[in-house]
């Protein structure tokens, strides 16, 4: 109990002596360790097999899976299917990060850009719109960057709508493929599957604890070519009843 | 029995053997209920989602060969992982034991004044009982998981890695709710429950400018850190306050950010049935103008090398915290985690409990299982749990052999005898022979010996034993070669 | 295999220390079944225990000393049948530890040489002989138990429904849970008595639900346990080893059975 009090640089040699002395005989140089770290076994399926449609259409059955309303538009078409969602959700007051494109910000509404918002601003705000870095059609899931036009971790945190706009192009259909398409790994990751939930009482789903319990995303189709519009389908589509 | 009568003791040092621990639980019956339902609704969601995924026992390969990578390179890892967070902004903290992690937590609090903190759950916080600590230092800790409030406000202990207020059902959690957060008329729907935590944590996390959290997983390659979640309270306790301490075990480390394709698979369908749970965050030290900036990482060690210095049981340390291999624990199922005496129950605890008391506590706990395997099959990680077990309890006999004791033990002087007696056939027959006389006194008419003394009546309270037959195997061999050829017997060489 | 060999194959039972105390009556229908198919069956008479029960509770080094007395005895010895799942499991799963921790390069040669002629009676009878149809009769409805050491130890699959699937008016009713451990696991059994009688009582209730006469397995072990529980409470129903039912014909059914 009185046992002297260590320094902190002692701690940190003693603790990294003792695990010196646990791994001995497997103790490598820098080459050495990247060698083996190579050397692992992944046999794991890296990349998916579906079609950039039918991927698609995963992604958007994943999300009506957790109640996410799902919208699909051309690209030309995307400020006025955000300014429908606003409009069709009631939302008057909603947050947009800094760098978020101008020509989404629709008229006829309050639009509190991010330039350093107070957290009560965001508290008080209906809702948040925010572009998306990727979507990984296996889960359903949404990964944020927060870039400038995705915002601030506390956006999309607070609010409690949250409107993601995706383009089609950003949706890959495994995990390894999004770390794939990672250049570098982002110093920032938020990753989204459906709102927040507890089982935690009886075993009994209950969505929405904290962050958004509203989920909608606008899925422009920049992959399919304009000439081909004809083959879209009707606009939107609400989420599968149970 | 009412949750209030019953106090689990979750302290290794204090807890009682696992045998004992295990009896009011097993007289429980709203206990033993609630935990087979809530195995069952997972593993259900588990099995549906592993059948779907074709490359699941290739994903356990390579996140075993990428963790046992990770421990087995720990020191070089650990290191790349200090520089880089630091570089990004954040202080990492080195503690030997539990008591240098509390005093080191306790003086970064100090340091930012700060008498309030909110926390995420952490097994590893616990662990080092982090909670009376502080509190006694005048800190009020506020627990912000859905189960943890529900325990912290209950006053009771967690029975669960995953979901530790599954002994609690839904009457339960109201009456502590309506009686704690002052709520009239609250009825017992977990929809309204659940939508009275909120309320009651959204000023907290609004106004607490010091959070405590765990780490799913520490990137060397980038000096970041991972959370995964599902309630939401995570991302609340690393986004508003101004000062951030994470804890973490030493094993913890993951080489690069592409290795959580692998793990982060596995992960959400081992521990909840799902393909991905609802939020991960991954932050790398501190980012200007967004969330805390005051950053500390506690790395903890408080056994954890010891572990590692043993090339059988150093496969204890890929653990994810899954709890899948509790949940197809055949054990657990009727036990519940609070028998286990620890922090960690079920299988994964039953091996890295009395490991992280150096073998000094929580003996009982290896012979807490039926080595039936279930444990194995289901880790994320391939860690041979029953292998581990074995390794545990020759180290607990071989602790006993030094011990006047184990004289007065008679398991271990049955299994000294017995091993004499089966060193020659004839010690073995002759055993046989005055067995069978000895049991005689026992046999009923039908054969069947219902009640034993000792050690024989553990089996006899609930199973009766066939009475020795007369004739033993290789004594009707012998009569059956004697009556072929009477000259010579048919038996091998 | 008889006929390509030209001669009677020849294997070496190992009864098990257990079966030859309280269960010789599955030795006796290993013996009989497997000379109906035409295999002669050798008895090494000093032969004792496999040291699982010492290896499962911690006394290695006493493990060892029977395992490597075992592996000496089975040197000369064409196969090894062995009617007990956990006693071959532990075998091939814990004697390399042992022997390579506590032998000598003599014995780890010696069990080396050893290991791939043990063979489980289901293993035995399904890879060495090649047969399913063993021609046995056993008109009762049966219910089969996976034990642990079978199912996830050998990775015995679909071994011994094959062999059940070919008994003469057998009813094989499905087990619901059969991968659940029964709560026998050796000296845990009488360390953890509460919990494994537990878990038992669990097991129970799914065998007992199959409407079975008789509850069969490849290990006395677990019937032991569910054997001894079945009797204490008049179930109304009995074990048995497959063994047993296999060894079981119109001409010379099952001992104490029909």
């Amino acid at each position: 109990m009185s046992a002297p009090v260590p320094v902190p640089a002692q701690s940190r040699q003693l603790i990294l002596d003792r695990i010196a002395a646990a791994t001995q005989s497997a103790r490598k140089d820098a080459s050495q360790l990247a060698d083996a770290y190579r050397a692992l076994p992944r046999a794991y399926i890296r990349r998916g097999s579906l079609s950039a449609a039918a991927r698609v259409e995963l992604m958007i059955e994943r999300l009506h899976e957790y109640d996410a309303e799902v919208v699909e538009c051309t690209p030309e078409a995307l400020p006025a299917a955000i300014a429908a969602q606003l409009k069709a959700s009631g939302k008057r007051t909603s947050v947009a990060p800094e760098g978020l494109p101008a020509e989404w910000l629709g008229d006829g509404f309050d639009w509190k850009i991010d330039r350093g918002l107070a957290t009560a601003e965001i508290e008080e705000a209906e809702g948040v719109v925010t572009a998306a870095t990727c979507g990984v059609a296996d889960s359903g899931t949404i990964i944020l960057h927060h870039s400038p036009a995705e915002g601030r971790r506390v956006l999309t945190l607070l609010p409690d709508w949250h409107l993601c706009i995706l383009r089609a192009s950003q949706v890959v259909q495994t995990l390894p493929e999004y770390f794939d398409s990672c250049r570098q790994p982002p110093s920032l990751v938020t990753t989204i599957s459906g709102p927040s939930a507890t089982a935690d009482i009886e075993m009994t789903r209950i969505k929405g604890v904290h962050g958004p319990r509203f989920l909608h995303v606008i899925l422009a189709r920049d992959d399919i070519r304009s000439a081909a519009n004809v083959g879209l389908r009707p606009m939107k589509r609400t989420a599968r009843k149970e | 029995m009412s949750h209030a009568a019953y106090h689990p003791v979750l302290d290794p040092t204090l807890a009682p053997p696992f045998p004992q621990a295990a009896l009011p639980v097993l007289r429980n019956p709203q206990l033993r209920k609630n935990v087979a339902h809530a195995i069952d609704v997972i593993q259900a969601k588990r099995a549906k989602l592993v059948a779907e995924k074709t490359d699941w026992q290739e994903l356990r390969s390579a996140a075993s060969a990428i963790r046992m990578h990770a421990i087995e390179n720990l020191g070089a890892y650990l290191e790349e992982f200090e520089a880089k967070c630091t570089a990004a902004g954040g202080a990492v903290h080195w503690a030997a034991d539990a008591a240098e992690a509390r005093r080191i937590i306790l003086d970064i609090l100090r340091q930012e004044d700060a008498s309030d903190v909110i926390k995420i759950k952490t097994m590893t916080s616990a662990e080092i009982q982090l909670n009376p600590f502080l509190q006694a230092a005048g800190v009020n800790v506020f627990e912000t998981d859905l189960a943890e409030i529900i325990l912290q406000l209950g006053e009771q202990e967690p029975s669960h890695i995953v979901v530790p207020a599954l002994h609690i059902n839904r009457s339960q959690v109201r009456e502590i709710f309506a009686r704690r957060m002052g709520l009239k008329d609250l009825s017992d729907d977990p929809q309204v429950l659940t939508a009275a935590a909120r309320t009651y944590l959204r000023q907290k996390f609004l106004t607490i400018p010091t959070a405590i959290s765990g780490a799913n997983f520490l990137i060397a390659e980038t000096g970041a850190v991972g959370v995964v979640e599902s309630e939401g309270n995570g991302r609340m306790c690393l986004t508003l306050p101004r000062t951030m301490i994470t804890l973490a075990g030493i094993e913890k480390v993951l080489p690069r950010f592409q290795d959580l394709e692998v793990t982060l698979q596995l992960l959400a369908r081992s521990a909840t049935g799902e393909r991905m749970n609802p939020y991960n965050s991954i932050w790398t030290g501190v980012t200007p103008g967004d969330g805390p900036q005051s950053f500390h990482v506690v790395l903890l060690d408080n056994g954890r090398s010891s572990i590692l210095s043993r090339p059988k049981q150093r496969q204890t340390l890929k653990c994810i915290r899954c709890a899948a291999c509790m949940n197809a624990c055949p054990v657990y199922r009727q036990t519940g985690g609070h028998a286990y005496g620890s922090v960690y129950p079920g299988p994964i605890g039953a091996i890295l409990t009395p490991q992280l008391m150096q073998m000094q506590h929580a003996q009982s706990l290896p012979f807490a299982s039926s080595l039936c395997g279930a444990c194995y099959e289901v880790c994320p990680v391939k860690i041979d749990i029953p292998e581990v077990l074995l390794e545990l309890r020759s180290q607990v006999v071989d602790q006993e052999r030094k011990d006047l004791a184990r004289f007065f033990d008679p398991m271990y002087l049955g299994l000294r005898i017995a091993n004499l007696l089966f060193w020659r056939a004839w010690f073995f027959h002759a055993s046989q022979f005055f067995g069978r006389i000895g049991l005689s006194f026992f046999t009923r008419r039908d054969g069947w010996i219902h009640s034993l003394p000792g050690v024989g009546g553990k089996w006899t309270q609930t199973r009766d034993l066939r009475g020795f037959p007369k004739q033993t195997f290789h004594g009707w061999w012998a009569a059956r070669a004697r009556q072929s050829s009477p000259a010579s017997g048919k038996e091998a060489k | 295999m008889g006929i390509l060999l030209g001669r009677p194959m020849r294997t070496s039972l190992f009864i098990t220390c257990y079966n030859d105390t309280l269960f010789p009556e599955t030795g006796k229908a290993v013996v009989v079944l497997l000379e109906r198919l035409g295999v002669d069956v050798d008895f090494h008479p000093m032969q004792t225990c496999c040291g699982q029960m010492h290896a499962n509770t911690g006394f290695r080094a006493e493990a060892f000393s029977q395992a490597k007395r075992l592996v000496r005895l089975y040197q000369d010895a064409e196969t090894v049948v062995v009617p007990s799942s956990s006693c071959v499991a532990m075998m091939r799963d814990q004697y390399p530890g042992l022997i390579d921790e506590l032998g000598n390069d003599s014995l780890r040669r010696e069990f080396a040489a050893f290991l791939p002629r043990v063979y489980e009676l289901s293993e035995f009878l399904i890879d060495r002989l090649g047969v399913e149809d063993v021609g046995a009769w056993f008109p009762h409805r049966v219910t089969y138990h996976a034990s642990c050491h079978g199912v996830r130890g050998l990775h015995l699959g679909d071994r011994p429904y094959r062999l059940l699937a070919k008994v003469r008016s057998l009813q094989l009713a499905p087990l619901p849970n059969v991968d659940r451990c029964c709560g026998f696991g050796g000296t845990f059994s009488v360390k953890n008595a509460e919990v494994s009688s537990a878990m038992l009582a669990v097991k129970l209730q799914d065998v007992v639900s199959t409407g079975a006469e008789f509850c069969t397995a490849l290990d006395n072990s677990c019937l032991m346990h569910l054997g001894g529980a079945m009797h204490r409470q008049y179930l109304g129903m009995k074990t048995i080893h497959m063994a047993q039912i296999l060894a079981s014909t119109e001409a010379s059914p099952a001992e104490g059975v029909v």
